[in-house]
């Protein structure tokens, strides 16, 4: 290169040098700050994007659970051993004094009085009023209701009454008697409005009173009432309800 | 007529509301009794013949709806249409500014009588006692008493001013200047 050459480039190089670090803070204040004028939006936009995927995926999540007890409560109905009429519940007691709802079964179903009311879960209740297309339940945490139990592991018996909300009470169970926490508690079978051996609930505490001779024990109930949706009438008791009912007319002749 | 006939209707949406929709409501929120709040408007506006049919009719659809044991939410209704219109006649209790605060104490007299009543007839009959939850369904019903009464009483006016009188038996004076 002669020496001319070289004399240029030495002089166009510092010219160079100076103009691309210049150009290089220019670039950099671009990126740091003109770019940003639109990530404002582009952010709302991406949020917006969220929500509604999060929107989406609660509706999924509800609807994949919901499939899932229909799928439970289909696969009970299925494998019941007895002829289930599934009704849906349609109203509810608001007051919290009476536990009972209305199902969308009635007279025309071949629903009557007395009959008893499940879910894949355990009882439910009782249907204690009906008309040509509706039905009451009364649901077995209320206070009225009284189901004969049996502790499942030993056989230990007692009486189940509701006690509202708070679930169950397993009366006279005597004080000797050997119950635990998370004793699982079923139907006595006896009477005959309840089959043996259905689920009723979970001891969840027991206390001995120095007074009496029973110990007072607290019931979980197995069957969520603050969620009932979908119960299974047990149609098979019709025929034993129609004989209990003639036997009840003929005494009275 | 055309009140009692409306105000019929709207006892039937309430209870069907409060069974139904105010159940997808949480728990500890509970739902107000929209049935209970119509009873005493009724028995602040309307007279004692309509008034008692109305509360009779109320008391009725609740029991078939969520009574256990037929006659009590008649009874109920009718004590507290009974008891509110004695107060209030000729008394500062008519007026607007206590009416409110009337459904509250009403509301928790009632359950006191109510539970005291089934403790001495049949105690096992009700769950226990829950001051907790007493006081709170009293809130909730004093709070929501609110728009009901300002919409019941805005929806009585509307009614009250619709007099279908016949032409025929409008006596006309003799005033020709009037």
């Amino acid at each position: 290169m002669g020496f001319f050459h070289q004399l240029a480039l030495e002089s166009l190089g510092p010219v160079q040098v100076l103009l691309t670090r210049a150009s290089s803070s220019v670039v950099a204040l671009k990126d740091d700050y003109v770019a940003l004028w639109y990530v404002r939006e582009e952010n709302k936009r991406l949020l917006n994007i969220i929500d509604k995927h999060k929107q989406d995926l609660d509706e999924y999540r509800e609807a994949y659970t919901r499939n899932r007890n229909l799928e439970s409560e289909l696969g009970f109905k299925r494998s019941a051993d007895f002829p289930p009429l599934t009704a849906r519940v349609v109203g509810k007691d608001p007051s919290f004094w009476f536990q009972t709802l209305v199902v969308d079964r009635g007279r025309s179903d071949g629903v009557v009085v007395g009959m008893v009311a499940r879910t894949s879960q355990g009882v439910a209740g009782q249907v204690i009023q009906v008309s040509k297309n509706y039905s009451k339940i009364l649901l077995a945490n209320a206070p009225s209701s009284a189901i004969d139990a049996i502790i499942q592991k030993n056989r230990v018996r007692g009486v189940l009454k509701g006690a509202g909300e708070t679930g169950y009470q397993l009366h006279y169970v005597l004080k000797n008697s050997d119950v635990t926490v998370g004793d699982r508690v079923v139907t006595a079978g006896v009477g005959g409005m309840f089959p043996s051996g259905v689920p009723l609930g979970v001891v969840a505490a027991v206390r001995s009173q120095s007074r009496g001779m029973f110990l007072e024990v607290d019931v979980t109930p197995a069957v969520d009432f603050e969620r009932l949706e979908v119960l299974f009438i047990n149609l098979g008791e019709q025929q034993k309800i129609d004989e209990e009912l003639g036997a009840g007319e003929r005494k009275g002749e | 007529m055309m009140a009692m006939l409306v105000f019929f209707v709207l006892a039937f949406f309430f209870m069907a509301i409060q069974t139904t929709l105010f159940q997808f409501f949480p728990a500890w929120l509970g739902g107000p009794d929209l049935v209970f709040i119509l009873v005493v408007f009724v028995a602040y506006r309307f007279d004692w013949l309509g008034g008692l049919v109305l509360v009779v009719f109320c008391g009725w659809m609740m029991d078939i709806a969520s009574g256990l044991y037929l006659g009590t939410y008649p009874v109920v209704y009718l004590f507290v249409f009974a008891l509110l219109k004695l107060l209030a006649a000729n008394s500062p209790l008519r007026e607007g500014l206590y009416q409110i605060p009337m459904v509250g104490i009403s509301y928790f007299v009632v359950q006191l009588l109510f539970y005291g009543f089934f403790v001495v007839i049949q105690p096992e009959a009700l769950p226990e006692w829950n001051w907790a939850q007493v006081v709170r369904e009293t809130f909730i019903l004093l709070v929501a008493s609110i728009p009901c009464f300002l919409a019941l009483n805005s929806l009585f006016e509307v009614l009250s001013r619709r007099r279908f009188v016949s032409k025929i038996l409008i006596r006309r004076s003799g005033n020709r200047f009037r």
